[in-house]
């Protein structure tokens, strides 16, 4: 493709708009009075849920990419915006759980009525618009700077949602988790760096036409994806991800697992299957899916092993990334033109979604039974699931599509993912994703076990829990479940664009 | 070795040392330090490839210029986000000196508690 | 397509009971309910035809539903015995607490039981499988004390590692058939040419052998039904365990003959009669003896199936068929009289004469569906050692039926004053009587089979003598009763449960080596050196 075919397409200022609604948001939240922004939310929210499917709708009638060129200005030298397939699938995604998330933390986070204003709300709401603009801005972007500044400012409005409580573990967690995420930035920014002294581009498409196997590259390449599995928190770099997703508040962990995360794991497909394709040796693949592998076991081990409940559910979260890098060695064969990796690239975004939706809904669920409890240790919680019906159905709901049961996105993603391993000759993966659904099952039925036992003493709920909100979790979950209708093949859907 | 390899070689020091500060430090603030250095490292690389790539007849490649003006944007308010987060905890914790090893017990014991 | 319609609803209405429990009203009465939730699968059974086929819609996860005579026969029976069960269950959870829930379980792994003889594409299968055998967890764990808790963990985790083995399976089938078909019968068509066609073998005989209990994968099966209430250990024993029955008949590729896999179902099928006949000798209570003789019926049919396998014809399958639906009920049968006994304390022998009567047709009881459930298998089974076999595994069945009737005799007598109950009689009566004349019914459906042959000298002497000798072998052992050894419920789980402390060690293990990732130098280590690790391997051709 020459670069004088880039140019605007007829939708393409609903991409501008998507990054830039949320931002207005956070503009008007510092004119409103704290009182007003979760007003101001209800208007923001369901807005940007609408720019987002008006996104996926033109982008599934086009039928291919939508691009918006800043200032007309074609890259190299300007920078454009563009939404695939993915990555509309990903803003949809992303609409849906900021939406829901948006539902759950009212209450949690309004202005106390007749109190003195709190600060904790304000920032919520901000880092809630700021999160969705930045990924957003990481979905649509189009060359490897500007996905670092959207990286960034990911990063920049995930860490103070881990602190949002000021409890000393938390700040300790944030300031883990954000020390750790730099490190990974500087890594990216050093690869970038090679990778415009080697080409003079940055933009992804150009790369994709230049790029060769010459040291430098492969360097560079390498740093970037060491620096971005180290904000994704794949094992063994999964050192913050524990205490930053466990204590952070039930709407913040939501959005740290279920989107913050894949955020990272974004941009690397970006690289090894746009911006690169060819260059992803079968070694390196291995390696990433190895990688992936240790975090699916070691992540499973220890949740079985944990005594709290939001533990429990962060470390299966480094569990379920590992299942998302099996895309590398199963789907390296799309830029060839392999016929099965399509089935592969497709298990990893149904993986990828499902566990957005479960994980959003588990980490409320056990957030309101906490607020309701008073702690969360798994061993104490017999009986809830009878004064919080339906808290628990969110919870096995969501817990089931992790296992892998039908129907459940989540087994749809399992199933593609095993055929895919299978039509590789890979076998060595369906050993560990079959070993990584037992486990799960293993952790899901120890606290569901636990969530359904009624002691002879029945404990008190310690705070009312909002009806509303246990709605808002099992939206999710519901979500998570839906997306197993699915059919059972590659999609084409996910394949606008390439 | 002209001067572009010599800033190169800088470059590449700075991020070397940069590194082994992240990696050996136990304290937050040194931490954040040894990102700086590390940042500035990289800002020099830029420079660097801004300066080869300016073979052309141009002073210097603009973009890469444009991008460290940029990342130098980023590095500070990430600065400034972490020390923000140190000072918060040393507000909690009562200790204002510098010296306490308080990060890696810190996750563990998150962890558990 | 009303045919459709109503086999569809088989599984649909008590999914579709389990969405209005949402409510609040119909969630109080909602154990009213349970009695009525396999009617529609009954009907179906009845009226739908032969051969029917029926693709659902895709927000209904696209299955496809058929029904083929080993189909209809045992979804009808096993909705007679669901009935049966749900008559029983909805007067236990009166005034219960846990009803609600109790009945939730009920619902849905009814329709996971109930699903599996009417899927025929593999996702559909899987489906209702995972339902018929998760949702069990419920029933198993119901009454809540330490046993329950056990049996429900250990339950749970077999029936995942069952679950793990099909989803393997079924994954390298879709993965051997040609296209994007993802019925069963093109997967098993595409079998024998497969490229992975023995472990595929390997992992459906792994997967449904579980399911049915055999030898060594048995161990929840004793554990499970002795700890479930009553009715969820009839409709468990009875028909869910089918749910492993079908998937073999479904899932083995009968129209070719495989070298090897034939023996060794037969090999496993023999093993499991006989040891559980052993074992079940060994035990006190009649629910695990009940248990340890379903272990030794369903090793009888894998065996059977295994013979079918090796003939390279689907001859054997409707057979296998009758002689499951013929335990589905007589083992159902038992279990409710356990609790029909506990509720007519008073009038004892009114309920042991029709128990002994379905115990023995476990064994061949002339003149009852057992002695048609034998003969229906004979041909399948051939002249050879393995006729010889399931001759003296008739003889074992009798000897475990006696040692039962003997537990059950002394139950009465112990038994508490328990609350009377019209139901349970009511249930009981309800399996007694379809165990002993539905056999009769469907007897002539089988190729080649008349009643009158039933009648015949020679096959009442052949159903008769296995008995008399298990009789004779029972008196025998009557002597000797004190001295037989006492093995746990589960027997050789005591070697896995020895291996506890050693898997727990290997969780320290990780948790220790995830305490030193974790920490911050390491960490960051780890960050340099998975730099240069990936750097070496992307430079490093393949």
């Amino acid at each position: 493709m020459s670069t004088a075919s880039v140019a605007t397409t007829s939708s393409g200022y609903l991409l501008v708009l998507a990054v830039m609604w949320p931002v207005i948001g956070i503009l008007l939240s510092f004119v409103v009075s704290g009182r007003q922004i979760e007003r101001l939310a209800w208007i923001v929210l369901p807005v940007g849920l609408v720019i987002a499917g008006a996104t996926l709708i033109a982008v599934t009638q086009a039928g291919q990419s939508q691009i918006y060129v800043v200032g007309n200005w074609a890259p190299p030298l300007g920078i454009a915006l563009r939404a695939d397939g993915i990555s509309v699938a990903m803003m949809m995604a992303t609409a849906i759980v900021i939406c829901v998330t948006g539902v759950f933390a009212h209450g949690e986070f309004s202005q106390p009525p007749g109190g003195p204003e709190e600060r904790a709300p304000v920032v919520f709401w901000v880092l809630l618009f700021a999160i969705w603009s930045a990924l957003n801005a990481l979905v649509l972007g189009s060359d490897l700077f500007n996905l670092y500044v959207a990286l960034e400012l990911l990063t920049f409005a995930a860490v103070p949602l881990v602190c949002l409580k000021g409890k000393k573990e938390t700040v300790e967690a944030a300031l883990r988790y954000m020390l750790f995420a730099l490190i990974g930035s500087v890594l990216y920014l050093l690869g970038a760096a090679m990778i415009y002294g080697a080409y003079g581009t940055l933009d992804i498409r150009l790369l994709s036409e230049r790029g060769h196997a010459e040291p430098a590259t492969l360097i560079a390449a390498s740093l970037m994806t060491i620096g971005l599995l180290a904000k994704t928190a794949l094992v063994p770099l999964h050192l913050w991800l524990p205490p930053a997703h466990a204590g952070a508040p039930a709407p913040g962990s939501a959005m740290l697992s279920a989107l913050v995360v894949k955020g990272s794991f974004f941009v690397i497909i970006r690289i090894w299957f746009d911006a690169m394709p060819d260059l992803l040796s079968f070694r390196a693949a291995q390696l990433l899916g190895a990688l992936g592998a240790a975090a699916i076991l070691l992540g499973s081990v220890l949740a079985l092993r944990q005594q709290r409940l939001k533990l429990l559910i962060a470390y299966s979260t480094i569990a379920q990334i590992g299942y998302l890098f099996f895309v590398f060695p199963l789907a390296a064969g799309l830029a060839t033109g392999v016929a099965w990796s399509g089935i592969a690239w497709t298990a990893s975004w149904l993986q990828l979604f499902s566990h957005a939706f479960a994980k959003a809904a588990m980490f409320m669920a056990a957030g309101l039974i906490a607020e309701a409890l008073g702690h969360d240790r798994i061993a104490e919680l017999g009986g809830i699931g009878r004064k919080l019906p339906i808290t628990m159905l969110a919870f096995a709901l969501s817990g089931l599509s992790l296992v892998g049961v039908p129907p459940s996105g989540g087994f749809s993603a399992k199933w593609l993912l095993l055929l895919a391993t299978v039509m590789e000759g890979q076998w060595w993966w369906a050993v560990v994703i079959v070993l990584g659904g037992l486990l799960a099952g293993g952790y899901i039925f120890m606290v569901l076990g636990r969530l359904l036992a009624s002691p002879t003493e029945v404990p008190a709920l310690q705070a009312p829990v909002s009806r509303w909100r246990e709605c808002a979790a099992l939206s999710l979950a519901i979500c998570a479940v839906l997306l197993g209708i699915w059919p059972l093949q590659s999609s084409d859907f996910l394949f606008i664009g390439r | 070795m002209n001067s572009a390899t010599l800033f190169g070689f800088c470059s590449a020091a700075i991020v070397g040392l940069g590194l082994f500060g992240l990696i050996v430090s136990p304290h937050p603030l040194r931490r954040i330090l040894a990102f700086n250095l590390l940042g500035s490292g990289v800002f020099l690389f830029f420079g660097v490839v801004a300066r080869r790539g300016a073979a052309a007849g141009l002073g210097a490649d603009p973009v890469p210029q444009a991008l460290v003006i940029t990342g130098i944007v980023v590095a500070f308010s990430a600065t400034a986000l972490a020390v923000a987060l140190v000072l918060r905890l040393f507000a909690l914790t009562d200790e204002a000196a510098p010296t306490s090893e308080a990060d890696p017990k810190a996750g563990a014991e998150g962890g558990h508690s | 397509m009303t045919a459709g319609t109503v086999l569809a609803s088989s599984f649909i209405v008590p999914l579709f009971m389990l969405v209005a429990a949402l409510g609040q009203r119909t969630r109080e009465r909602l154990s009213d309910l349970l009695p009525f939730a396999p009617l529609p699968a009954l009907l179906a059974a009845l009226v739908v035809p032969d051969g029917t086929i029926v693709v659902l819609p895709r927000s209904l996860l696209g299955i496809t539903l058929s029904l083929d005579k080993p189909g209809a026969m045992l979804l009808g029976a096993a909705s007679l015995l669901w009935i049966a069960g749900g008559i029983y269950a909805r007067q236990m959870l009166q005034d219960a607490a846990r009803a609600v829930r109790f009945a939730i379980w009920w619902l849905t792994t009814l329709s996971g039981s109930l699903g599996v003889f009417i899927a025929a594409d593999m996702i559909g299968f899987y489906f209702f499988y995972t339902l018929v055998s998760l949702a069990a967890y419920g029933l198993v764990a119901y009454d809540e004390t330490a046993a329950t808790r056990r049996a429900s963990t250990i339950y749970v985790a077999l029936a995942l590692l069952g679950e793990a083995f099909l989803l393997m399976a079924f994954v390298l089938l879709a993965a051997a058939t040609p296209g994007n078909s993802l019925l069963i019968s093109d997967a098993v068509a595409a079998l024998r040419s497969s490229p992975w066609r023995d472990i595929t073998m390997l992992l459906i005989v792994l997967g449904f052998g579980l399911k049915i209990g055999l030898v060594p994968l048995h161990v929840w099966m004793p554990l499970t039904y002795s700890a479930a209430p009553i009715p969820a250990a009839a409709v468990l024993s009875g028909a869910a365990v089918k749910a492993g029955v079908i998937g073999l008949i479904r899932f083995l590729p009968f129209d070719v003959s495989l070298a090897g896999w034939s023996e060794v179902l037969m090999v496993l099928g023999f093993v499991s009669a006989f040891y559980g006949v052993a074992i079940g000798l060994a035990q006190t209570n009649p629910k695990a003896v009940l248990a340890y003789s379903s272990v030794s019926q369903m090793g009888l049919l894998a065996a059977v199936l295994g013979m079918g396998l090796g003939s390279g014809s689907r001859a054997a399958l409707l057979p296998v068929a009758f002689y499951a639906v013929h335990h589905m009920l007589a083992k159902g049968g038992l279990f409710l009289a356990l609790g029909a006994a506990a509720a007519r304390r008073g009038s004892a022998l009114l309920v042991l004469v029709p128990t002994v009567v379905l115990a023995l047709a476990l064994a061949g009881l002339p003149f009852t569906g057992g002695q048609l459930a034998k003969m229906a298998i004979k041909d399948p089974l051939g002249d050879g050692v393995a006729s010889v076999l399931a001759q003296i595994s008739a003889i074992g069945s009798a000897l475990l039926m006696l040692h039962f009737l003997y537990l059950f005799r002394a139950g009465i007598a112990e038994a508490p004053a328990d609350r009377p109950s019209a139901a349970a009689v009511v249930a009981w009566l309800m399996m007694v009587f379809a165990a002993l004349a539905l056999p009769w019914f469907l007897f002539p459906t089988l190729d080649g089979a008349s009643r009158a042959d039933a009648f015949t000298l020679q096959e009442l002497w052949g159903a008769a003598w296995p008995i008399l000798i298990g009789g004779l072998l029972a008196a025998l052992l009557w002597r000797w009763r004190t001295r037989l050894p006492r093995i746990p419920e589960g027997d050789v789980l005591f070697i896995a449960e020895r291996c506890a402390p050693t898997v727990s060690r290997l969780g320290a293990a990780f948790e220790r080596a995830d305490g030193v990732l974790r920490q911050w130098p390491i960490a960051s280590m780890c960050v340099a050196l998975l730099v240069v690790l990936t750097a070496l391997a992307l430079a490093m051709p393949a």
